[in-house]
């Protein structure tokens, strides 16, 4: 070995050589994976939501719809109609007002939704001054 | 008669003394000692062994806390895995004669989300035994645990049953009406934004009521540490949904939080009360889910 400084040259890059390749698998950069595919985007169903407030006395009576301008009667009223567009898939849940003179007791406000005529909700609310709820518009 | 009357005086002074004495009760949860005040009033003494500010998903109770436990008479804790500690301690309650109330014997458990999975789906339908027990932020379980608190009341003091019941259903009236308040301010939140990014998985009963995704950094304990895949999913997910906003806990670290906060342009949306109460106007049950709800509102819509 001593007399052959090539050999020597030979086996000290032959070494480098295979302790370089643990350490270049160790380090390469790993090609990132690619983006999951987006699932497809389906257009929106987008409906036209009628909405009917009937109140047993004269209220204020309102309605609002989330992003959407709310729509209140001109002083006291018995009825109010409104029609929203919504995302018929999810369509946003209603918040309904009738503001009563207390001296007029008990109340009621009725809130009717229809979708092409078909009624999706109904429902009555009772109260004595300040009638407030929520009302969730089932799919159709 | 000098001898009836001096009888007489000594019997109103002791039951005069016995009305006086109230019910001790101990609280291993903010939101149950708050139930306890509002049901029990002047007739308990309710202890807070867990305070408001206090992480308990880390709490130990020391040896002072096992003394307060074991001098009440009625010990209440939110249960369903939420104090590790409760199975330790619970035969030297029952060697004292501590009634031991578990909030979440009375409602309704729903699992926690899973973050086992590589581009998980919450839509799978498999259980992985993780009850969720944070049922606080479902109303309708603090108004069946108000209830079995009146009901422990009742059963340990009935002479002040007509008390217990009259603040109970008090407080059910007051629960209804926080339900309906809360349906009216979320009505105002669009139903494709009710995404909610927290720091640990804790809002799962206010998401399935109210029709809310839940991203959550850590599991269902605050001692559950992310992993950088997951903090990496999360932020992509948060991109793809063009979350608006991002929410930190009252009592922890939000240094996760702000890195997801900065790698994906969405804002802090401000703190949630989430394994308790708070303080000041989140001292109370309605206070806090006022606060909860105010700050969700605020920054999602």
């Amino acid at each position: 070995m001593r007399g052959f400084p090539l050999l020597r040259l030979f086996l000290v890059v032959a070494g480098l050589a295979l302790l370089g390749v643990p350490v270049w698998l160790l380090t390469r950069p790993v090609p990132s994976a690619p983006p999951p595919a987006s699932a497809p985007i389906e257009p929106e169903k987008i409906a036209v939501y009628d909405v009917l407030l009937t109140s047993s006395a004269p209220a204020r009576l309102a309605v609002r719809v989330a992003n959407q301008p709310s729509v209140e009667s001109d002083g006291s009223a018995s009825s109010l109609s409104a029609s929203f567009t919504m995302n018929a898939d999810e369509p946003e849940d209603l918040a309904v007002f009738g503001n009563f003179d207390p001296a007029a007791g008990n109340c009621a406000l009725r809130v009717e939704v229809r979708i092409a005529g078909k009624t999706l909700a109904d429902s009555t609310f009772w109260g004595i001054g300040l009638v407030e709820d929520v009302v969730t518009i089932p799919k159709p | 008669m000098m001898n009836r009357l001096l009888i007489a005086t000594v019997f109103l002074a002791w039951t005069t003394f016995a009305q006086a004495e109230p019910l001790r009760v101990a609280s291993l949860s903010t939101v149950m000692a708050d139930l306890a005040r509002d049901i029990g009033a002047e007739r308990v003494e309710v202890t807070e062994i867990v305070k408001p500010g206090v992480d308990p998903h880390i709490y130990e109770p020391t040896p002072g806390d096992r003394k307060t436990m074991a001098k009440s008479q009625i010990l209440l804790a939110s249960g369903l895995g939420f104090e590790g500690y409760l199975d330790k301690i619970r035969p030297g309650l029952e060697k004292s004669g501590v009634r031991l109330l578990v909030g979440g014997d009375v409602v309704k458990p729903i699992e926690g989300s899973c973050d086992e999975h590589e581009g998980h789906d919450h839509s799978h339908g498999h259980s992985h035994g993780t009850t969720d027990p944070h049922w606080w932020h479902s109303i309708s379980n603090v108004q069946a645990v108000a209830t079995q608190i009146c009901n422990a009341f009742v059963a340990a003091d009935p002479e002040g049953k007509a008390t217990y019941e009259t603040n109970a259903k008090n407080l059910q009236t007051r629960l209804a009406a926080l339900s309906k308040w809360v349906r009216l301010q979320l009505a105002a939140l669009p139903k494709a934004n009710r995404v909610l990014v927290t720091s640990h998985d804790a809002l799962g009963y206010f998401a399935k009521d109210n029709g809310f995704e839940i991203f959550a950094v850590q599991g269902i304990s605050t001692s559950d540490q992310p992993s950088s895949q997951k903090v990496k999913r999360l932020i992509e997910e948060i991109k793809a949904r063009k979350v608006k906003a991002i929410f930190a806990e009252n009592i922890e670290n939000p240094k996760v939080l702000e890195q997801i906060t900065n790698e994906t342009g969405a804002k802090p949306g401000g703190v949630l009360y989430a394994d308790g109460l708070g303080s000041g106007p989140a001292g109370t049950y309605e206070g806090m889910m006022k606060s909860n709800v105010a700050t969700i509102v605020e920054a999602l819509k």
